[in-house]
């Protein structure tokens, strides 16, 4: 017997083996670190093992890193019990990868531990046997077990425990060291996937134009994005437009969006007009949702020459509309998510972008944070509006993205834009500022008498939109300024094209709009007629707010008879 | 804008005049709820009225309900054509008893 020198071997020190032993923990050794198929290698391993040692049967268990059950990986022997599982702590391979200390016995039969089980349905019987735990860096991945020696009866000794225990940790390595490999595969392989996915994403976003009244700008979180916009022209001239995101930011997000974006551009081919394009993604995403992903989106078909914008609101943030320095008006939501509700009841919405540019954004923009965490909130985002405002509509968000940059924000989120800013020919017929007090309101009647007298409207129409400004501005004498007190009230009424479009703006505390409905005419009562005459003057009306709670808007539009 | 309460051939007449906007329609209000409460019945002359917006269409609404509640008759007189549009937008002119002047109500005896 060769005791192997104490100390002169750091990796088998206190080891006593053998020369045939050595060779056997040389062969085993360059096995393991050489092949790559670490089944085949840890068969020859307990091959060669049994040889040596002249045992009846040898098996490796390794346990399930989920549930923790050891199976049979490998066995040699006269049974092959190759995938048996065992539950964790369970006979005397549970025990060990339980504890991680060795057991050896001469007799396995009278073992505490011992399952009889796997020997009753094989017939084979158990009598000696070591079983040694497969441990690396303090964790137990398995065990290699060896049954009856030598020549079947024999007991085995500390010399076969310790090149049992040599052989188990040369294994040990080798497997988590196929494992960690197996896990830098699947890694490079998800990476590269998601590198593609991307790829697929950012094909299907439209190339920008910049002969077009619409640009979009999409900066992904991760490496795809829930988040996407599109315009594409339509054989009419006519540009469709939509801003979408989807519920979360990962993998799932990405695909969800890609079926929404799928979606949108095959449904927008037949869909009437944008609300009913929204009824019909809804309609496919509800049956088909899961795990609570939902979308928000606005889709719209914008008239570049005119500058009129249809558009319908699936739970998306209010679209901005630029209407000067630092005022924005935003658009109203007018329905949930889709995938949320069967049906989602959107109206459309009909926007004049005369006045200014419309913009589109996700959260992951105002979310934006600076190094002190403070996001960039929409008074930071209406800000960089109005600085990019003289650059043309192309260069305008990418150079809104260059100064979140120099900000030095951090993106938790998808960041998406998508800006419209058709030029338009129009012609402003009035514009007025004046306090909201009732003696200015004969004044403002003869004002717009004035104006309106020009313009193809029958004296009767004409009368009605008069009274409709007039029913709209005492509303917020009334009921905008009634509590803060009286304000400035600005009214801008333009010509564009065939039509009128008129905007009133104060500037008070945000009201409910909700609550102002034209009545029932029949509930015979004193007050709550303005709205239903502002309502029967006009062709359109609509109200919203300002961002930031800087006050109301109402806009109005009639359109002119033809050929007078 | 000038509004006057007199009193011919047994009515309580309210005179009204000019544009009855949120300026002044507090006082037409007033004037025809004291018409009202003296128990007379009650004519609103609206031929001087050159526009009438829904704040003075509330108090003749407000007039026709308390006349209503008093027993009291409450008529609009010589509507001009500003009110009467208004007043068919709110579906009131068929609600209101509109007569052309003074005597054509007289001669209804």
């Amino acid at each position: 017997m060769t005791e192997i020198a104490r100390g002169t071997h750091g990796g088998a020190r206190g080891l006593s083996l053998e020369s045939p032993a050595l060779a056997l923990l040389e062969d085993v050794n360059r096995d393991l670190a050489s092949s790559l198929d670490l089944d085949e290698t840890l068969q020859r391993t307990i091959d060669r093992v049994m040889q040596h040692l002249h045992v009846e049967a040898a098996s490796i268990f390794l346990q399930d890193e989920q549930d923790g059950t050891l199976i049979c990986q490998r066995c040699t022997g006269p049974v092959d019990v190759t995938g048996t599982r065992v539950g964790p702590g369970q006979g005397i391979v549970g025990l060990v990868v339980a504890t991680g200390q060795p057991i050896m016995v001469e007799d396995a039969q009278h073992h505490p531990g011992f399952a009889p089980q796997v020997d009753a349905r094989s017939g084979f019987i158990t009598r000696s046997l070591l079983c040694v735990p497969l441990q690396t860096r303090g964790k137990c991945l398995g065990a290699l077990e060896l049954i009856n020696r030598p020549g079947g009866d024999g007991p085995f000794t500390p010399a076969d425990l310790d090149l049992a225990s040599a052989v188990a940790a040369a294994a040990a390595l080798a497997i988590q060291n196929m494992r960690m490999v197996r896990a830098l595969v699947e890694q490079e392989r998800v990476r590269k996937e998601i590198e593609l996915a991307r790829d697929i994403q950012l094909s299907l976003l439209p190339a920008p134009n910049p002969a077009l009244a619409v640009a979009g700008f999409n900066l992904p979180a991760r490496r795809v994005s829930g988040d996407f916009y599109d315009f594409q022209r339509r054989p009419d001239g006519r540009i469709h437009v939509s801003i979408a995101d989807v519920a979360g930011k990962g993998m799932d997000a990405a695909l969800l969006m890609t079926r929404t974006i799928s979606l949108l551009r095959c449904l927008s081919k037949t869909a009437r007009d944008p609300a009913s394009l929204l009824e019909q993604i809804n309609a496919e995403l509800y049956e088909t949702a899961s795990r609570g992903l939902f979308v928000t989106l606005v889709a719209g078909i914008l008239d570049p020459d005119t500058g009129e914008l249809v558009y319908a609101n699936a739970g998306h943030h209010p679209p901005l509309l630029r209407l000067g320095s630092g005022r924005y008006e935003c658009l109203p939501v007018q329905a949930p998510p889709l995938g949320v509700l069967p049906v989602l009841g959107v109206p459309n919405q009909r926007l004049s972008l005369a006045r200014g540019a419309c913009y589109f954004y996700t959260d992951g923009v105002t979310e934006a944070r600076d190094a002190g965490g403070t996001p960039l909130g929409l008074a930071g985002l209406l800000d960089l509006f109005d600085r990019v405002e003289p650059l043309p509509l192309f260069e305008r968000l990418p150079t809104l993205f260059e100064a979140l940059r120099v900000q030095q924000r951090h993106f938790h989120d998808d960041l998406t834009l998508l800006g419209l800013a058709p030029e338009v020919s129009e012609e402003c017929l009035l514009a007025l500022e004046f306090q909201a007090e009732p003696r200015r309101l004969k004044t403002l009647r003869r004002d717009l008498n004035r104006v309106l007298l020009a313009q193809r409207l029958p004296p009767k129409a004409r009368e009605s939109l008069i009274v409709a400004v007039n029913e709209a501005c005492m509303n917020i004498m009334q009921h905008a300024y009634g509590h803060s007190g009286p304000g400035v009230i600005n009214l801008d009424l333009r010509r564009i094209g065939d039509r009128l479009d008129l905007l009133i703006v104060d500037h008070a505390p945000p009201v409910d709009h909700q609550s102002i409905g034209p009545r029932d005419l029949a509930d015979l009562r004193p007050g709550g007629l303005g709205t239903h005459f502002i309502q029967s003057a006009v062709d359109e009306w609509q109200y919203g707010h300002l961002a930031e709670a800087r006050g109301n808007t109402l806009r109005l539009c009639k359109k002119l008879e033809e050929g007078d | 804008m000038e509004f006057n309460l007199t009193t011919k051939e047994g009515f309580s007449v309210v005179e009204l005049s000019g544009d009855v906007d949120l300026s002044c329609s507090a006082a037409a209000r007033e004037m025809i709820l004291r018409s009202l409460a003296s128990g007379q019945p009650t004519l609103v002359d609206l031929s001087a009225v050159t526009y009438i917006d829904s704040s003075g269409v509330a108090s003749l609404v407000e007039g026709y309900q308390v006349a209503r509640r008093k027993h009291l008759e409450f008529g609009l007189l010589k509507v001009s054509e500003a009110v009467h549009s208004v007043l068919e937008l709110a579906h009131l002119d068929q609600v209101f008893r509109i007569h052309g002047s003074l005597e054509e109500r007289l001669a209804q005896g």
